[in-house]
């Protein structure tokens, strides 16, 4: 698999893009579309940050919904029980232990089993995390936690009040589009390419002097204080923590985003989670129809387009320049 | 305190031979092609619904042949399913990495879902037992329900063929072959491609099989697939991957674990047995009964 190659200059645009897109929806559309707006730009940190270890550093995981839970009831708790702490406090305290059981699940597993074996263990983790939220009493059992408030930030000098109006959305656009930026960084810089290597030749990459283990398992914590940092911005989004965000089913969707957008591309996930979020839209009325949806949507996707919609697009490109370009020259 | 210990260890049996109805196609599966099949909890379940709406024509009143039939004919179904997704999945992924054959089977598996959703709906649907199989037993304080019995008479009857299969027949020995070495299996004239249909075709067919037998075990419900295949992978990975005497075993094993969590630590369901499998995991990622290593 080839991956694209690091031009920071149309990182940025696009990026600028997105952002731009995301700024105009609360001036154009009704509140139901600007939380959906929200929730996929959630999404798309939710996506990346999946692709970060599976693409950079091979690391399959089904249990990247167990990250987001983590997070997004670290928040909720937090919020909740002991609103004094600032709101920065609490996203950080939620990524530390979105990345404390990453580490706890890539110290037992990476070194002892990888590729199919290591996502059946994800999703076995996973599935314990479910059922001690479903089962604790601090957690809102069943029920989940209600009642998480936008917070307050204090700035010192000014008081960023979330809770009014449309505050809360420019927050998630802002820290999404910080995010996603801090993920370009670690997937096109040294560390980056140094997963590449681990991925495409383990064996030389060790050879090279590489700590393969090592590097394997800081992608894995990486990922999983990302995502759960994404599931801590998402809980006072929604307003109420369930326990359906821990279950595996909600660990398709990083998976969905990434495929259909297209691995090799950092940006592919975002792509993902856009296309997404429009279909989910479009069919928000029919009933039944959305896993249906998802599972025929990511069954097309691997056996007919495993590059993605992005992968896609630029084979398309390369066809249409092909022919074009002597018919360019004729016309100089 | 006897009928305490009988009935745990009742428990734990219906619990093992359930589990293993629905590991044995996916273990047969992943040892001959090397797929784990995400989907095989799913087809299971829409082999229970199979039988519920055969059986629905009974109304209440079902007798065991009757009961036998729907089994069977959704076994029946599901094989025939089996050779659809064979063709339309298993083999354009056959040089694609295994990582993305996950990937594809448990997209099936949500398929599954949506598909009982649209037809079947999101209600909880339940079969009674077959007339025959509504009475109890008592048996030193404990109460055994006939029906569990044959719950477990089936999961051992359905080892017991398997295992004869594999391990006395020809056809068992060639299938060993290809799970050892497909390539050379091909030079000596075995048609591998073939084989794999028909290992998939019987997979498929032991998950139409389980969801009709066990269809008055349980209510229907969409979260069966879930519930089951997470049951399963887990008395897979611990009885040694594409293992059926290991899965056997293993499904006795984690049986054990799950009516000693039932009885002891009743509010937390779920905890001892996902624990097990991650202690299982971290000792022997191998599997405790597998003879060697995975490369």
């Amino acid at each position: 698999m080839t991956i694209a190659r690091v031009r920071p200059a149309i990182f940025f645009s696009l990026l600028a893009l997105l952002v731009a897109g995301a700024l105009i929806v609360p001036h154009v559309a009704n509140r139901g579309v600007v939380f959906l707006s929200g929730v996929v730009a959630i999404n798309v940190v939710f996506g990346i940050a999946f692709n970060l270890a599976f693409a950079k550093a091979g690391i399959l995981s089904f249990g990247n919904a167990m990250f987001f839970a983590v997070g997004a009831y670290c928040a909720g708790y937090l919020i909740t029980q002991q609103n004094h702490l600032p709101f920065v406090v609490i996203l950080l305290a939620a990524a530390g232990c979105g990345g404390l059981l990453a580490l706890v699940t890539g110290l037992l597993a990476l070194r002892r089993a990888s590729g199919v074996y290591f996502a059946v263990i994800t999703l076995a983790v996973g599935a314990l995390v479910h059922v001690l939220i479903m089962k604790l009493n601090f957690l809102g059992r069943n029920d989940g936690l209600v009642g998480v408030n936008r917070p307050i930030i204090d700035l010192g000098l000014v008081e960023l009040d979330l809770a009014r109006g449309d505050a809360y959305y420019y927050f998630i656009i802002a820290s999404c589009a910080l995010l996603v930026t801090l993920m370009w960084v670690l997937w096109s810089n040294r560390f980056g390419r140094s997963l590449q290597g681990v991925k495409s030749d383990p064996m030389r990459a060790s050879f090279l002097g590489i700590d393969i283990d090592r590097k394997r398992l800081i992608a894995l914590v990486l990922s999983g204080s990302i995502t759960a940092l994404a599931g801590a911005i998402y809980a006072p989004w929604a307003q109420i923590v369930t326990p359906e965000l821990a279950h595996w089913s909600f660990s398709t969707m990083p998976l969905l985003f990434t495929l259909l957008g297209g691995s090799a591309f950092f940006l592919g996930p975002a792509v993902g989670a856009i296309l997404f979020g429009l279909l989910d839209y479009a069919t928000r009325s029919l009933i039944g129809i959305s896993d249906l949806l998802v599972g025929g949507l990511l069954l097309a996707v691997v056996l007919s387009v495993p590059g993605g919609v992005l992968g896609l697009l630029g084979s398309l490109l390369a066809r249409v320049r092909a022919p074009s370009s002597p018919r360019r020259e004729g016309r100089a | 305190m006897a009928g305490d210990l009988i009935t745990i260890l009742f428990n734990a049996m219906i619990w093992a031979m359930a589990t293993f109805l629905v590991a044995s196609g996916l273990t047969l599966v992943f040892g001959i092609l090397h797929v784990l099949n995400f989907s095989h909890g799913g087809f299971f379940m829409i082999g229970g619904y199979v039988a519920y709406t055969v059986l629905s024509m009974f109304g209440a009143d079902i007798p065991l042949w009757a009961y036998l039939v729907a089994a069977i004919v959704a076994s029946v179904a599901m094989g025939g399913t089996g050779v659809a997704v064979d063709t339309l999945v298993f083999r354009r992924l056959k040089s694609v990495d295994g990582v993305y054959v996950l990937i594809a089977t448990y997209a099936l598996l949500l398929v599954c879902d949506g598909v009982v959703k649209l037809i079947w709906g999101l209600n909880y649907l339940s079969v009674s037992p077959p007339r025959e199989l509504l009475d109890v037993i008592f048996l030193g304080g404990a109460i055994l329900p006939t029906f569990s019995i044959f719950v477990i008479l089936s999961g051992v009857v359905v080892f017991l063929v398997l295992d004869y299969v594999l391990n006395r027949t020809s056809a068992g020995r060639i299938l060993q072959v290809i799970a050892i070495d497909p390539w050379m299996a091909g030079v000596v004239g075995i048609n591998v491609s073939s084989v794999y249909r028909w290992t998939v075709i019987t997979g498929f067919a032991l998950a139409g099989l389980a969801g009709g037998l066990l269809v008055a075990n349980q209510s229907l419900s969409p979260d069966l697939a879930g519930i089951f295949i997470l049951q399963a992978f887990g008395v897979v990975i611990v009885g040694g991957m594409g293992s059926v005497r290991g899965a056997f075993v293993a499904s006795i094993f984690l049986g054990l674990v799950e009516a000693l969590s039932a009885t002891y630590l009743p509010n937390y369901p779920g905890v001892l047995f996902f624990a097990t499998i991650a202690l299982v995991l971290i000792v022997r990622p191998e599997g405790l009964l597998s003879r060697q290593a995975t490369t």
